[in-house]
């Protein structure tokens, strides 16, 4: 029986190691070298050759690409978002001067060189407009459909500079969208421009207000949460009254953990401080929860790389199936493996032992365990959902992979559901992040504990 | 000894006729000025006088009684707006206001255009560009998009933080580990009291949805009504398991002390009124939505009466007056929580087993009180009145009953 669990274990693991690499394969933001060599070529095209390699930054507009999407349904709309759309890019940084914002896809969105020593002859004013308007040619693809709107001149140091706002009218973008234009010019020399894009209000408004009406949903989750955490004080003046079994070393570890953690983090649930001391309370509760399934966490990595295989293919049920999800991953407020790692793990350290562990340990008397998994389950799927079209698809997927990790829970013990959880983020998250091996191997973290788990050789009883 | 025995009760009821006729005809002058009109009166009335502001309100989805008016909101179902409109009870001049979801479809006006369109002065006027629009605010007018979007609506001063809320909840967990950890035999009656409280309250959440914040610009209404849905769900949910886990212990209350306690509520909520209550009042099913709120804030009451009672067991015999200082200091400071304030200590005052029924019966007459004092509509005075019929009822069914020996527990009776 031994060695049949083992042989088990070997094909879990193997299994959740190759759907894993499968998982993340090809996920990721790309692009990065490639901007670097756009941006370089737009300003050597202005005359200047910039020196060194690039600080490299990925930043996006969150909202701008989802309502590209939104307009343009399919790939189409997420081919806008990384490119004319403007909405997910890459900012270069030139140690010697210049900057440059570059889309994923290769757009110069916008672009700044240092100003030239002699930037050549100030236009002469009858003479200038013309020139402003052809310079456009120098920054976009399209010139001739792009107009001047108005201009300005003024005299700073020994130069006139030159400022001019253009107007491209919807383009390759959605009918109804508008994109525009700044450029700058000093003397004759073009120094700078940035494009904008200013969406149709409803395009918008659908994705905005879906990501308002979530944040509103959100609260009531949280208070469910504020519930748990007030029943976790009491239990835990009983536990000391009655002086039972407590594991406060255990607690005060991953109360640590969790602080780290949090202070990483781009979205946590409450102040980090806050949240590591109510999960050390929790954690060092959990011995006194004697109706919780028992921890096996080997099994936890394996069962999150299945949710997050689910998950990935619920998105692309519900764009199958005509609704709208995003397809562009949400853009990180910053890159970094630890801000991968925290942003991954951080909702699997917090929310599993609350709702796996907390949540069932007070309500199993009157609901039984399954009925406590239930509720838990829409608590859990409001804490996070992404806008989608119609709104109940976004948060119908999400009690699907809350109802998953109950059963992971039921069958690994929270510890099993906090390693599933973590798992399956890290695996759908993977695509937020730049493409490369450093990224992968953060996704990859919990596969690479799960299989050490599971193929640890067992002592024989 | 058996003249005192006999004497208390008749002392009981004694004070509860006193309080009784003080809190019926004892003028009361309450801070808050009642309320002349029901809110579906001020929303005909702003429908009617104010112009239409160029745009479709939507329906009436929620109010709040702030300064001698209602204020009043209307939210069409794709919920990009939400129109406020603040209506004086007399013939005053009525405030609007427009608040309008960051991304609805506008224009960017120049300064000069929006100084126009608002028939402003020409003072300084600041923009503030958003995705899509661009918005004005010139001296009190202001531009949303190009939409005229009115000023501010007045706030009532009373609403501010107030520590008493925090008393309060450290005196609910201090009863929750009471009940918890001092034995007592668990009441069923409460139990179903709360639970069926709690039941009744579900179908009119969406009544309830307005006197909540639960709509705002940008959120379609059903949305807002299904966050705060779920958000009572969970809370009552949650008082449910309260009720279970934390039980209120048997006891007989004498009912000469709870016509005290529902006297006192009354001239408690002459004194102080609840403007909140004001706003539940004005719902069409507001006879059990008043009972079932003070049946559940009652039993709340109660919970941190026990509280209030372990915490103050060290002072020993001193406690009564303890309790009396406490009752002193909650009618002079307590201001708009004296109601809440009052029940914790009668709860608290009493013996173990009769402090949920004698928090419940303060509530009780708080509500009634708050609704007499701040209602000048003869539909919710009518209501009130049942509200009080239904009490006084169930005092004397109480009082009425038969006692019966080992109704309250020995380990519950006071030392």
């Amino acid at each position: 029986m031994n060695r049949f669990h083992y042989v088990l274990g070997v094909v879990v693991a193997a299994a959740a190691a190759v759907g894993a690499v499968a998982l993340i394969r090809g996920r990721g933001v790309t692009g990065e070298a490639e901007a670097a060599a756009v941006a370089r070529a737009a300003m050597e095209r202005l005359g200047y050759a910039p020196l060194g390699e690039p600080d490299a930054t990925f930043e996006g507009d969150q909202e701008l690409a989802w309502a590209l999407e939104r307009a343009s349904a399919g790939p189409a709309g997420a081919a806008l978002a990384r490119g004319e759309g403007g909405a997910v890019r890459w900012r270069l940084v030139f140690p010697a001067g210049g900057e440059a914002q570059v889309t994923v896809d290769g757009v110069v969105w916008s672009l700044r060189r240092p100003v030239p020593a002699e930037p050549g002859p100030d236009l002469f004013p009858s003479l200038a407009k013309a020139r402003v308007e052809a310079a456009i040619a120098q920054t976009v693809p399209d010139p001739s459909r792009w107009r001047l709107v108005r201009a300005q001149s003024w005299r700073e140091g020994a130069h006139t500079w030159e400022r001019a706002w253009f107007v491209g009218g919807a383009g390759p973008l959605p009918p109804g969208w508008r994109r525009e234009l700044e450029l700058e010019m000093v003397g004759s020399s073009v120094v700078s421009w940035r494009r904008f894009v200013h969406p149709l209000g409803t395009d918008l408004g659908v994705v905005t207000g879906r990501m308002a009406e979530l944040r509103l949903l959100r609260r009531p989750a949280l208070l469910g949460l504020a519930i748990v955490v007030i029943g976790v004080l009491i239990a835990g003046a009983e536990a000391v009254a009655y002086r039972e079994s407590t594991a406060v070393v255990r607690g005060l570890v991953y109360g640590a953990v969790v602080a780290t953690a949090g202070s990483f983090a781009a979205d946590t649930l409450a102040s980090a401080p806050v949240q590591a001391v109510v999960l050390a309370a929790v954690v060092a509760l959990l011995p006194a929860w004697t109706d919780l399934p028992p921890t096996r966490l080997s099994w936890g990595p394996a069962a999150g790389v299945g949710l997050a295989a689910a998950t990935l293919a619920g998105h692309a049920a519900i764009l199958g199936a005509g609704g709208w999800v995003p397809v562009t991953s949400p853009v990180p407020a910053g890159t970094g493996w630890e801000r991968q790692l925290a942003d991954a793990w951080l909702p699997a350290l917090v929310e599993e032992p609350l709702l796996r562990g907390a949540l069932p340990a007070f309500a199993a008397p009157l609901l039984g365990w399954w009925g406590a998994a239930l509720l838990a389950a829409p608590i859990g799927a409001l804490l996070h959902p992404e806008p989608a079209v119609p709104l109940l698809a976004s948060i119908g997927l999400e009690v699907v992979l809350q109802l998953g990790l109950a059963v992971v829970a039921r069958f690994a013990g929270v510890g099993g559901a906090v390693l599933a959880r973590g798992t399956c983020e890290a695996l759908v998250q993977r695509a937020s992040f730049p493409v490369g091996w450093t990224w992968d191997r953060v996704a990859l973290l919990g596969v690479a504990l799960g299989t050490v788990l599971l193929l640890w050789p067992r002592r024989r009883d | 000894m058996a003249a005192p025995a006999r004497l208390t009760p008749l002392l009981v009821v004694a004070a509860a006729i006193g309080l009784a006729a003080a809190a019926l005809w004892v003028p009361a002058r309450s801070p808050i000025p009642p309320a002349a009109q029901p809110p579906e009166a001020a929303a005909e009335r702003a429908e009617r006088e104010l112009p239409s502001l160029g745009l479709p309100w939507g329906k009436v989805r929620g109010w709040e009684r702030v300064n001698g008016g209602w204020t009043v909101t209307w939210q069409p179902a794709h919920g990009m707006w939400l129109v406020r409109v603040w209506v004086p009870d007399g013939p005053g001049e009525m405030s609007w206001r427009i608040d309008a979801a960051s991304w609805l479809p506008g224009v960017r006006l120049s300064r000069r255009a929006a100084r126009a369109l608002t028939e402003g002065d020409e003072g300084v006027g600041q923009a503030r560009e958003r995705l899509g629009r661009r918005d004005w605010l010139l001296g009190d007018a202001r531009l949303v998009g190009a939409l005229p979007a009115g000023g501010e609506l007045p706030t009532d001063p009373r609403r501010r933080p107030s520590p008493a809320g925090a008393v309060l909840a450290g005196l609910l967990l201090a009863g929750a580990a009471a009940r918890h950890l001092v034995p007592g035999v668990p009441s069923r009656r409460w139990r179903q009291a709360v639970s069926w409280s709690a039941v009744a309250l579900v179908p009119l959440l969406p009544q309830l949805s307005a006197v909540a914040p639960a709509f705002r610009a940008g959120v379609r209404p059903w949305v807002g009504e299904l966050a705060f849905g779920g958000a009572a769900i969970l809370l009552l949910g949650a008082l449910v398991f309260g009720a279970q886990r934390f039980a209120a212990v048997v006891g007989r209350p004498l009912a000469g002390w709870l016509a005290v306690g529902l006297a006192a509520g009354v001239v408690a909520g002459r004194l102080q009124p609840a403007p909140w209550l004001l706003g539940v009042a004005a719902l069409p099913l507001r006879l059990p939505a008043l009972m079932a709120l003070a049946v559940l804030l009652g039993w709340l009451m109660g919970l941190a009466g026990d509280g209030l009672r372990e915490l103050a067991r060290p002072v020993g015999r001193a406690r009564p007056a303890v309790f009396a200082a406490l009752g002193v200091a909650a009618v002079a400071f307590a201001g708009p929580w004296l109601g809440v304030a009052l029940a914790v200590v009668a709860a608290a005052a009493v013996e173990r087993g009769s402090g949920t029924g004698m928090a419940v019966a303060g509530v009780w007459g708080w509500v009634f009180g708050s609704v007499w004092a701040l209602a000048e509509w003869e539909p919710a005075l009518r209501d009130a009145l049942a509200l009080l019929l239904v009490g006084v009822g169930t005092l004397a069914a109480a009082g009425l009953a038969p006692r019966t020996a080992g109704a309250s527990s020995p380990a519950i009776e006071e030392s």
